[in-house]
């Protein structure tokens, strides 16, 4: 072991602070908008998981008895959401549709998040001509606006629930590619990469504590934000009739649209499913504000 | 600054060949093609035939690709299959009533976003301070469908204090030389259209601008903030500089940068969000017109409207750069 090599195991091991991660999560707990989205996402993941056991009704059961006088028999003690134009109970549906919601979410991000990792590595490890192509791709389709792109997408994959998390996703791909590839390449320059590079620490512990935890971050905020984006985007797509083909199936998005013509007698209809979307929306993009604020490198040490 | 515009120019070439390739390809992916949708599920072979060798289809791909680049460069972008007319006079008659609503979306967010961002930071920790950040999570969360669909039952539908649907009432006479139907109105004259038109622009600017003014006010906040601890806001202020001016010409010309930069990006946020809020409010714009397009697989309005789109985007973030280099006093100088 080479004297540099001895000075750099002391140098880490003076670190004040527990490390980002550990401080980060620290800082979240202290942080009330933090606090308010994870209990948004709380109440929406287990609503999502639970349906099948809190649920009063399938959400498919019809009771069209309910609405012989028309539609549609607001909130009411045995059903707190009302019911729906075809007598089904909206809570049972709005606590279904939590779990389509979270699905699409998590897969769109997944899709987008792994090939716009992929490919911005690619372009900042690489540089040059690699770089360089894969850059002006990103550029071309943040050319045309997010939501045409999806429902060119939608278009060439034909209609279905996992079509549509693919159109969602790839809208995100440029975002990612772009966000990565720029803090790699800052980071390989940066002067505490210099700094620990000139004290001798392997470039193995380099690249793994220095470079990736503060190259990750601003990725782990984006797909934060965008779970909230997917969410909202496929609820929109829903909305233009280019959503989920079988509309039995309990989707928010495609809820609020069926019952956009009943506006007038039942407007809860309508309203119930949007803030659902709203709150779970709502929900991430809070926790990725208090997520970018926490493990921003600049503030650490400080609150 | 000269020799930057002609740069900025001439790397949008790559781009704009760049989208064009990927447009040409799509629709050729595109389940069942130009042929079925030009028609229909059921024609016979010896028509299909026909059709693609009308076409050109039968050809090999780069003469399709470079016959495709030819008529577009001439300005011709084919005839609409749905309405038989051609694609640049539609885009003629409905890329204004996009534009004005886009505009007008930009004009409420910049009206409402930049003094709430601006005094949130002046406040920094006040109630008005994280009642506007509250405010403004709720803005980027809400679906502007939503948002739409819920202000047209209230204002339209249920007060009735503003019309629902359209560009204009139908009972009006008006003449139309610009396609901007507000402008319209004030050139010839004709205030009682321009007003009418003005009506009918105020829910769907304001669902649409929903997004970006809360992105504007938040981003104002955070660099206001940043440059009220600059020094050379605290030299202005120790000169004995009136606080009024310290703000206008120092705190706000400085944090307006980042805001022009958002700006630019906001413009495709608009664009993909007009084809919600013209639906909501049955618009004749690109976005209704587009999406109704991919439906119907009309693929020369496709073709021709998102290239059209992406063009201008492009174009748009070029004019922000380039201005960009204007406001900042440091790029200015050299």
């Amino acid at each position: 072991m080479s004297i540099a090599e001895i000075e750099s195991q002391t140098f880490t091991l003076e670190t004040p602070t527990g490390g980002l991660w550990h401080e980060a999560w620290r800082r979240l707990r202290h942080d009330r908008g933090a606090i308010v989205g994870f209990c948004f996402v709380s109440v929406f993941v287990l609503a999502a998981i639970l349906a099948p056991w809190i649920a009063p009704y399938g959400p498919l059961d019809q009771n069209l008895e309910l609405i012989t006088n028309g539609c549609c028999p607001g909130p009411s003690s045995e059903h707190w959401f009302g019911v729906d134009q075809l007598g089904r109970d909206e809570l049972s549906r709005i606590l279904w549709g939590a779990r389509y919601s979270l699905v699409i979410g998590v897969v769109s991000v997944t899709v987008g998040l792994s090939i716009g990792v992929a490919l911005g590595s690619i372009a900042g490890y690489f540089g040059g001509a690699v770089d360089n192509v894969i850059m002006r791709m990103m550029d071309i389709m943040l050319a045309i606006p997010g939501l045409l792109l999806a429902i060119g997408v939608v278009a060439v994959l034909g209609p279905g629930l996992f079509q549509i998390m693919i159109a969602v996703g790839v809208t995100s791909i440029p975002i990612f590619a772009r966000l990565i590839r720029g803090s790699i390449l800052s980071q390989r320059e940066a002067d505490f990469v210099l700094a620990a590079r000139s004290v001798g620490v392997p470039r193995r512990t380099i690249l793994g504590s220095h470079i990736l935890p503060n190259s990750i971050s601003p990725v782990i905020v984006q797909a934060t934000l965008a779970l909230a984006t997917a969410i909202i985007d496929v609820a929109g797509l829903a909305f233009l009739g280019l959503g989920d083909p079988d509309p039995s199936r309990p989707e928010w998005g495609a809820m609020l649209t069926n019952t956009n013509e009943y506006l007038q007698v039942a407007p809860f209809l309508a309203i119930i499913p949007g803030i659902a979307i709203v709150i779970s929306a709502l929900g991430f993009n809070m926790i990725g504000d208090a997520l970018r604020e926490a493990l921003d490198p600049k503030l650490r040490g400080r609150a | 600054m000269l020799r930057f515009i002609v740069r900025r120019l001439l790397l949008l070439v790559p781009i704009i060949l760049g989208l064009s390739i990927l447009i040409f390809l799509w629709i050729r992916a595109l389940p069942g093609g130009p042929t079925q949708a030009l028609l229909g599920e059921r024609a016979t072979p010896e028509s299909v035939a026909r059709i693609r060798h009308q076409l050109g289809l039968d050809k090999p791909i780069y003469k399709q690709y470079w016959a495709y680049v030819r008529t577009t460069a001439s300005g011709n972008l084919g005839v609409s299959i749905s309405s038989r007319r051609p694609v640049t006079t539609e885009i003629r008659e409905r890329f204004p009533a996009t534009v004005e609503l886009a505009f007008s979306a930009m004009i409420f967010a910049l009206f409402v976003g930049l003094p709430l961002g601006f005094f949130a930071a002046k406040r920094h920790g006040s109630a008005f301070d994280h009642l506007s950040l509250v405010g403004s999570l709720i803005g980027i969360s809400i679906p502007i469908f939503f948002l739409a669909i819920i202000l047209k039952y209230i204002f339209a539908v249920r007060l009735g204090w503003l019309p629902s649907v359209g560009r204009q009432d139908v009972l009006i006479e008006a003449e139309h030389p610009t396609g901007f139907y507000v402008l319209d109105g004030i050139v010839t004259w004709n205030w009682n259209a321009a007003w009418d038109a003005t009506q009918h622009l105020i829910l769907p600017a304001i669902a649409l601008g929903s997004i970006p003014l809360a992105i504007i006010a938040r981003i104002t906040r955070a660099s206001a903030l940043d440059v009220q601890n600059e020094d050379y806001v605290r030299t202005a202020r120790a000169k004995g500089m009136s606080p009024g001016i310290v703000d206008r010409r120092h705190v706000l010309r400085n944090a307006l940068l980042p805001v022009v930069t958002i700006i630019g990006l906001q413009v495709g946020l608009l664009l993909g969000g007009a084809v919600l809020t013209e639906t909501v409010f049955a618009i004749p714009g690109m976005g209704s017109w587009l999406a109704q397009a991919i439906f119907n697989r009309d693929y020369p309005v496709i073709q021709g409207g998102v290239l059209f789109l992406a063009i201008v985007f492009v174009f748009v973030n070029l004019i922000v750069d380039i201005s960009y280099g204007f406001l900042n006093p440091r790029i200015r100088v050299s």
